[in-house]
């Protein structure tokens, strides 16, 4: 059964050629398309539609140099030309997951959290507390009662953060309702499996209620700011030789090329899908 | 009409960059800001009617969630109590990147086209509540900490000159040159006249030069084809055109030129032909002429090494020091993305896979009588801001770095960008490393447009600033477009559209098509097609200017069609500028005009070498002696002190803001241990994902040594390098390096520069140190370049001018594939119980150690390189990390073994146990001399008792010693000469390691 899924590249984004690789290895037929090829240029047709998909992922990166704020101007573009066509996707039960810029970017479009009654943009990832950009590991706390599909499985585990505009804000009210609809997917945790209290650095970038990442009510559409596609093999981990040490001498095979905890959001939207055709 | 949008975060949110400001005003210049807010500024110079303003400041401009905005002045509603307003903005023709991503927006989401003439401009307000502090220090607060002159202009307003209808009012830094573009005959009857031209002009032609380029001009046949097309005497565009040409920057006149070298102590005089042959060309065409992954070196833009079977890889190295040094911002960005071509323009075009950096700088504390350009501090602040947004912006991993600290870099500071590159070893069929112009393929110009920029570099005179002249000498590199760019131009390459590519840098297309001109060879080129960013640039200016973010592709008339639809679909600028011929002649034209016509081969022939005279005095002869040094009883606090000292504390706030892992591949990060905090010995990446053959890549600078002889300085680092690539599961048979010389001037003068034959001899003996040890070691250099001049001539407070002239350096830069990543490795022991071994021999060898340094010692003993003992300790342990019998590999260098232990027991968060009266050390060797002595040719290494008999079987042509055990507390104890010598616990260490970095983010 082929699933298939597009990989939004252009426009100085930049995570695309690891994110189609972690979502080869998940199993999807999946495909790096630039945004010109949605939404045509120049005297040239759009040359593929959103409904050949049956996941999108709007990856990392600095599009349009994240100048005016991350992820504004192509979610600019993108609610500008294809406005209908992601709802559509969306009404039709599509998956979409959006790493890092791409969090931005389902933000900027209303997607997310696409609470009951809101269609403006209700929550916003903005400069990190400690006011610089920061490449570092984090612990990852997924919320069990969280409807999201991606995160399906997965508990407590380890994934890196690259980003200077990711501290998640929204009014005491937005943020209530996300908490009471289980929207809140992914937390910082402090290293010991304990929310990281707005502690900086196990929570990096000041964001509220730990929170980094969030879901719609479907659970279909997820964002968030840490890079699961910089964990989809084991060797990406900064302590993997360690890991490999451990594991060889109580006779344990380790391969550093062995599927990692971030490889598992692909493989859960590839088995989602695949589970919904064979109905 | 203009209009000014204002935007800010919402009051109750906290401003990170009004934080950051009262910070650094605090930190930096003991200036008190109680609160700050700062405002981002959109100056629209457009014919937008309201709606669409209101329009664009909705749904682009303004985040509902956080921001608030108007066309009205916004500071009553952020920060009304305020006592300063102080306003930055762009100069006239600087690079506006917010402003131009801004329009196309703006186009997009209104649904038509911006015209030529509207423009959007960026600039920011800051708005402070700072009630203690004067215009004076409101004025040094935009001069020192927000703008810099050269680039950016600013108001200081008080409140109570605050205007509340009009704010800080509107200000359109647009450029108008109201010139007339035209083309000079130079009439030149006699060398004088050309020298006095070439003075006025600010051509830097070398004086020996000058008749060669008049016989050219005044050669009867020369003159007869000139004539035919209309030209006599040499135009500017002619005359520019040589002039960058033989400049040191593009021809390395230094590198090539001949060297008499003399030991004034023995008077033993020797002659070196040329440098650049002797100790660079020919080892490396010796050594890649026996080594079959050599792929590709010496000719192109970066040298080529084969990865795997499929795959090879792309480096080079580059240094931007001069522009950095003034504007440190935009001369690093530049000097990041600008490196990033090279790879672009190597062999049909690589894919961007890494980015190294390092940094030599004056101390961050430094409060000397000379006032440097920019304090070190504020100027690494900048060098580093923009390396990290050109490297994050460009998407490519920041993977692997060096920071180094000297008094002596106050004079001109050192910015070296390496870039990596990996491309498919086949395209189509064919070698990817080939490329050639053909007669009849069409030139054409990919990327930015053109403007003053960069116009014969940073020499530039500021002189006759008016309110609107481009900054001409300053570029502000724009990492987006040139993204953009990027993955353009690699899927032409894969479409098979591009038989030859090069990127534009120093010189502009001057130096490009001028370059690829050579192979057709013949071209000609139309400058009146080439895109401007302004009108009224003169010819001679569009062919030299160096603005940033453009390639230039030779591309088959057939194809034109596709790689122009390709380019629009990228959204990247592509124009077609003229023509390669086979006629063997340059030939450029403004409109019909012809403006230049020159033999592509003249330049390459008939120039004189520069002649230099190198006088050496040995160290000792020079009044170098050992420090006299007797052991204290416990070392403790010396290795603390070592932990603390600058150049080997935690660099960790660097590298956390450069994006290391972006494109998935990182294997080996810049940091390792359970804390993620120690420098680790080099970077691993995997940069092809669907193979498992990783890259090694490390720099070593070892400046110290340099005091005492650059040929062991240079042995030292190449040696290293070697080490640095096997530790970490690199081919020791397979490394590649890239030698990047910054150099005080060595033109002699016996009032500017006395010293200059000296600096000459610590060259030539440099340079002898690179062929000895590439040779011995087996390293081909891939790539390299060379910056000289790193002077300085500074001002004194009580305003005496003083010249410094930065040490002699060379970065070394290695490379190696790991072929399979189980031999990859780190330096953090695995395991309590562990055996833990030192390999090779220590000397009494504390010459330029880290421990003098301590002392502000030079000493004399540096350390000398034992080759064949290296090479023999790397195929060992190559041996035993594809066998998985070494847990953890640690290379000693600065700092010594103690520096080596410290970092271990750090980054492990286990102890080691150790007595170093079993290391295998030079007899009656110190205390001091165990501890701290930089003998190259060591490693550290932990193996797991199981394994010790397979492990040691490995080490027969090797010195070792088994010197203690991985232990389950978290101590360093060291124990030699009968009694504990050191006694430090890992959080201990760790305070002292982040002690003077560790609080900056």
């Amino acid at each position: 059964m082929t699933v298939r899924a597009l990989v939004l590249a252009g426009y100085g984004l930049n995570c695309d050629v690891e994110t189609n690789h972690a979502l080869l290895l998940a199993g999807a037929e999946a495909e790096v398309v630039h945004v010109n090829d949605l939404t045509g240029y120049k005297g040239h047709k759009p040359v593929k539609t959103l409904d050949q998909y049956d996941i999108l992922a709007f990856v990392g990166g600095f599009s349009w140099g994240d100048d005016h704020g991350g992820g504004v101007v192509l979610a600019a573009r993108l609610a500008n030309h294809l406005g209908d066509q992601v709802r559509e996707f969306v009404d039709q039960g599509g998956l979409a997951i959006g790493i890092c810029n791409g969090f931005q970017v389902l933000v900027n479009l209303g997607l997310l959290p696409g609470l009951k009654g809101q269609t403006e943009r209700s929550v916003a990832l903005i400069a990190n507390n400690c006011g610089n950009f920061q490449d570092r590991w984090v612990e990852m706390l997924a919320e069990p009662k969280s409807p999201c599909v991606f995160t399906r499985g997965l508990s407590r585990f380890d994934l890196p953060i690259r980003h200077g505009e990711g501290k998640f804000v929204a009014t005491d009210e937005t943020l209530a309702r996300l908490e009471e609809n289980g929207l809140v997917a992914l937390r910082y945790g402090d290293g010991r499996g304990d929310r990281a209290n707005g502690e900086f650095p196990q929570n990096p970038n000041g964001s509220k209620n730990d929170i980094a990442g969030i879901c719609d009510q479907t659970g279909r559409i997820f964002g968030l700011m840490p890079h699961p596609e910089g964990f989809y093999r084991q060797s990406q981990h900064p302590l993997w030789t360690r890991l490999r040490e451990e594991k060889t001498r109580k006779g344990e095979p380790f391969d550093s090329m062995a599927p990692a905890a971030g490889l598992k959001f692909f493989q859960n939207a590839v088995e989602a899908v695949k589970q919904e055709k064979a109905k | 009409m203009a209009h000014r949008l204002e935007i800010g975060l919402k009051p109750e949110l906290s401003d990170p960059g009004g934080q950051s400001l009262i910070n650094k005003a605090h930190d930096y210049m003991g200036i008190e800001i109680n609160n700050a807010r700062v405002l981002r500024v959109l100056t629209f110079d457009t014919a937008l009617t309201s709606e669409e303003l209101e329009t664009v400041r909705k749904r682009i401009f303004t985040n509902p969630v956080t921001d608030i905005s108007s066309f009205a002045p916004l500071a009553p509603r952020v920060l009304s109590d305020f006592d300063w307003a102080l306003w930055v903005g762009l100069k006239p023709g600087v690079r506006d990147n917010e402003g131009s991503t801004a329009l196309e927006a703006m186009a997009d989401v209104l649904g038509r086209e911006m015209a030529e003439d509207e423009a959007v401009y960026f600039s920011r307000l800051y708005l402070l509540k700072a009630p203690g502090i004067s215009r004076d220090e409101a004025e040094s607060l935009c001069a020192e900490l927000l703008a810099n002159p050269i680039i950016q202009s600013w108001q200081v307003i008080a409140k109570d000159q605050w205007d509340p209808e009009n704010g800080i009012g509107i200000f359109i830094p647009k450029v108008k040159l109201a010139h007339e573009p035209s083309v000079l005959n130079l009439e030149i009857k006699s060398d004088r006249d050309l020298m006095e031209l070439s003075l006025e002009r600010n051509l830097f032609l070398n004086e020996a030069d000058i008749p060669v380029i008049r016989a050219y001009f005044d050669d009867p046949e020369v003159r007869s084809l000139r004539a035919e097309k209309g030209l006599k005497a040499p135009t500017d565009v002619e005359l520019e055109y040589v002039s960058q040409a033989r400049s040191d920057h593009c021809n390395h006149n230094t590198f090539n030129g001949r060297f008499e070298y003399r030991d004034m102590l023995t008077g033993e005089e020797q002659v070196v032909d040329n440098l650049f042959k002797e100790c660079i060309k020919h080892p490396t065409e010796k050594l890649a002429a026996e080594r079959d992954w050599v792929v590709s070196v010496l000719w192109d833009n970066a040298g080529v090494a084969r990865l795997d079977d499929n795959n090879n890889y792309v480096i080079t190295g580059e240094t931007h020091n001069s522009p950095s040094n003034m504007e440190a911002y935009g001369g690093a960005i530049t000097g990041i993305v600008g490196v990033y071509r090279d790879p672009m323009g190597t062999g049909k075009g690589a894919k961007l896979s890494a980015g190294m950096w390092g940094f030599c700088v004056g101390p961050r504390d430094y409060d000397g009588e000379l006032k440097p350009a920019l304090h070190p501090k504020r100027l690494l602040d900048g060098i580093i801001e923009g390396v990290r947004d050109g490297g994050n912006k460009s998407g490519i991993p920041t993977a692997s770095g060096l920071l180094h600290f000297d008094p002596r870099y106050i004079g001109k500071c050192l910015v070296f960008v390496s870039a990596l590159g990996v491309m498919p070893a086949q395209l189509g069929g064919e070698p990817s490393h080939e490329k050639t112009t053909r007669p009849g393929d069409l030139v054409v110009m990919c990327g930015g447009r053109v403007g003053a920029d960069g116009i014969h570099g940073v020499t530039a005179s500021s002189a006759g600033y008016s309110e609107n002249t481009p900054a001409g000498h300053v570029q502000i590199g724009d990492p987006y477009t040139q993204k953009k760019m990027h993955d353009f131009l690699l899927e032409a390459r894969d479409k098979g559209l591009i038989p030859y590519i090069t990127d534009n840098g120093g010189g502009g297309l001057s130096s490009s098509v001028g370059e690829s001109a050579r192979l057709s060879p013949g071209a000609e080129v139309d400058l009146k097609k080439v895109p401007l960013k302004y009108e009224g640039l003169d010819p001679w200016q569009i062919w030299v200017s160096e603005s940033q973010e453009r390639m230039t592709v030779a591309v088959a008339p057939e194809d034109h069609d596709a790689f122009m639809a390709l380019s629009d679909k990228h959204d990247v600028l592509s124009t077609v500028i003229g023509r390669f011929t086979g006629d063997g002649m340059l030939k450029l034209t403004y409109g019909d005009k012809v403006c230049c016509y020159v033999d592509v081969a003249f330049l390459e022939k008939g120039f004189p070498q520069w002649q230099f005279e190198a006088a050496w005095l040995p160290p000792a002869a020079r009044g170098l002696v050992e420090p006299v040094l007797g052991d204290p009883e416990e070392m403790n606090s010396l290795v603390l002190d070592l932990l603390e000292s600058p150049n080997l504390c935690s660099r960790e706030w660097i590298n956390r803001q450069f994006d290391h892992e972006v494109q998935g591949t990182s294997v080996i990060k810049p940091f390792v241990g359970v804390k993620a905090d120690i420098p680790s010995e080099a970077g691993v990446i995997l940069p092809v994902l669907e193979s498992d053959t990783g890259l090694a890549m490390a720099s070593v600078l070892l400046t110290e040594y340099g005091d005492i002889d650059t040929y062991h300085m240079i042995t030292a680092s190449v040696e290293e390098g070697l080490r640095r690539m096997t530790a970490v599961g690199g081919d020791p048979e397979q490394v590649g390096g890239v030698d990047n010389f910054c150099w005080p001037s060595i033109i002699y003068d016996p009032k500017t520069n006395p010293d200059g034959q000296y600096k000459a001899a610590q060259l030539v003996r440099a340079c002898w140190g690179l062929k000895d040890a590439c040779l011995a070691l087996g390293i081909p250099l891939l790539s390299g370049k060379d910056s000289m001049y790193v002077d300085g001539t500074l001002k004194s407070e009580k305003g005496l001018t003083q010249r410094v002239s930065g040490p002699p350096t060379m970065m070394f830069t290695a490379t190696a594939p790991v072929p399979g990543l189980h031999r990859a490795q780190t330096l953090e022991p695995k395991a309590a119980g562990d055996l833990v071994y030192v390999l090779g021999r220590t000397k009494d060898e504390l010459g330029g150690s880290a421990l003098y340094g301590l002392m502000n010692l030079t000493g004399l003993k540096v350390p000398e390189t034992d080759f064949d003992a290296s090479k023999a300790l790397c195929r060992a342990l190559s041996r035993a990390l594809e066998a998985n019998l070494a847990a953890s590999t640690c290379v000693v260098s600065k700092g010594g073994l103690a520096y080596g232990f410290a970092r271990m027991v750090m980054a492990a968060g286990m102890g080691l146990d150790l007595d170093l009266d079993l290391l295998d050390a030079e007899e009656n060797l110190s205390g001091l001399g165990r501890l701290f002595s930089e003998s190259t040719g060591r490693m550290i290494v932990t193996v797991d008792p199981a394994k010790k008999a397979e492990f040691e079987a490995l080490l027969k042509d090797v010195a070792w010693a088994e010197v203690g055990r991985v232990a389950g507390h978290d101590r360093l104890l060291i124990k030699g000469l009968g009694r504990n010598l050191v006694e430090l616990d890992a959080a201990g260490m760790r305070q002292s390691f982040n002690k003077r970095f560790g609080g900056l983010v």
